[in-house]
């Protein structure tokens, strides 16, 4: 009987130290991105349904779009920490660094009007993680028709009774460096042995403004439109580089395009920070 | 020696006492101390973004949204992150093809949970206690007199 009498007051014992050690509860989650390992990385270059699909400029003009040549440079996608603010610019703090080596001609009219974004290159052991920002230059091609620009717009413009077959060129140099990519889905995480993209997207409606947004819209009051483009035409053409609009067109339109070519480059719908180099 | 597993007893019926209490019509109310977060998002001309889609991405699991909604007429929006997840909480808010994301820490000390209830652990080890406690108490007054 005594040792059932021990047996019980050690229980007792070893009952109250026990509840006294019990827990809150609550754990915090663990922060994200301790992935280890490493996966695919796609770079991407996407001109959306304007270039795809055409699409109606601020002042009714129909464009299609033949091609438009962009040379890609320095392509560098970042897990940033902290994530990139475009507005504040500067570097982007990348811990893990994936960068593409030489530059990329890219027709942006490539395929047809339902294509998927146009695949630049790939890195193929590109450490898992959040790829959180991209930079890249456009800068000019080197060899071939498009020598000397780094971008190429060549397309027609229909308004009324009116075709225009055009040819825009820019022999300017550009950098961007955008954040995260903004969209329907949240690109750039990589898993181990996964495969994740990451996309440089370019935003043709700020150069000739979009029919389907009001007037009073700063997108169509920053865009030169394609009248000024159609002014230029020598019979049905036009083929202009910076150095004939910057002649040409009137002070005012070639103001506006000045702002708003750096701004061709986005990352999704999240804007970057631009320079003309 | 009777005074003393009287004693004893009671002593058993004190520690289980909590256990039973949780037994009969239980309810477990919790409260945490919770940190609202409120933005507000407006275009690069200082006008709101009225009606932006709003996508929330907890830390846990950044490519899956936690939460969805949209800006009010002044492009405000108003979430409470869940207070177990700590960490960076990522906000995107888009309207009309263009939009920005912002990314908000949380950390531990802004948000404590609390929580009155007993873990599991706790419930069985005073459940135990009871069905000893009983188990003791019915050898005690059973047992033979010499």
């Amino acid at each position: 009987m005594k040792k059932l009498i021990s047996m019980m007051v050690l229980f007792i014992f070893a009952v109250v130290a026990l509840a006294g050690c019990g827990s809150s509860g609550q754990e915090p989650a663990n922060e994200e991105n301790n992935a280890a390992g490493a996966g695919m990385l796609q770079f991407t270059a996407n001109p959306e349904d304007f270039v795809r699909q055409g699409f109606v400029t601020k002042d009714g003009w129909k464009l299609s779009f033949e091609n438009v040549y962009v040379n890609l440079a320095n392509v560098t996608a970042y897990q940033s920490d902290p994530p990139y603010d475009p507005d504040t610019g500067g570097e982007v703090s990348g811990k893990v660094v994936v960068g593409l080596e030489g530059t990329s001609i890219i027709d942006l009219a490539e395929g047809d009007e339902n294509a998927f974004p146009i695949l630049v290159a790939e890195a193929v052991e590109a450490p898992a993680g959040h790829y959180n920002a991209i930079s890249w230059d456009m800068t000019k091609i080197a060899t071939g028709p498009a020598a000397g620009y780094s971008l190429v717009i060549n397309g027609k413009a229909e308004k009324g009774d009116r075709t225009i077959g055009f040819i825009i060129k820019d022999e300017n140099e550009y950098g961007y460096i955008g954040g995260e990519y903004i969209g329907d889905e949240r690109k750039g995480i990589v898993t181990e042995g996964g495969t994740a993209d990451i996309e440089m997207t370019f935003h043709f409606d700020h150069i000739f403004g979009d029919a389907d947004t009001p007037t009073d819209d700063e997108l169509n009051v920053g865009a030169p439109g394609f009248e000024p483009f159609a002014a230029l035409a020598e019979g049905d053409t036009v083929d202009v580089d910076m150095a004939v609009l910057k002649e040409k067109m009137s002070a005012e339109d070639f103001a506006k395009l000045e702002v708003m070519l750096p701004t061709l480059g986005h990352v999704g719908e999240g804007h970057c920070h631009a320079v003309v180099k | 020696m009777k005074k003393y597993y009287t004693f004893l007893a009671v002593i058993c019926l004190l520690v289980a006492w909590p256990a039973i209490a949780a037994y009969a019509h239980g309810v477990d109310i919790t409260y945490g101390n919770t940190s609202a977060i409120q933005l507000t998002a407006k275009f690069d001309t200082g006008e709101p973004i009225n009606g932006g889609d709003v996508v929330i991405y907890a830390p846990n699991e950044p490519a899956k949204p936690w939460g969805t909604g949209k800006c009010d007429e002044n492009g405000s929006f108003t979430f409470t992150p869940d207070p177990v997840l700590q960490g960076t909480w990522d906000v995107q808010v888009r309207q009309a093809g263009h939009g920005g994301m912002v990314h908000i820490p949380v950390a531990g000390s802004a948000i404590q949970p609390v929580s009155t209830g007993f873990t599991t652990a706790q419930v069985v080890i005073m459940s135990a206690s009871v069905i000893w406690g009983l188990v003791g108490t019915a050898l005690y007054f059973s047992r033979r007199k010499s």
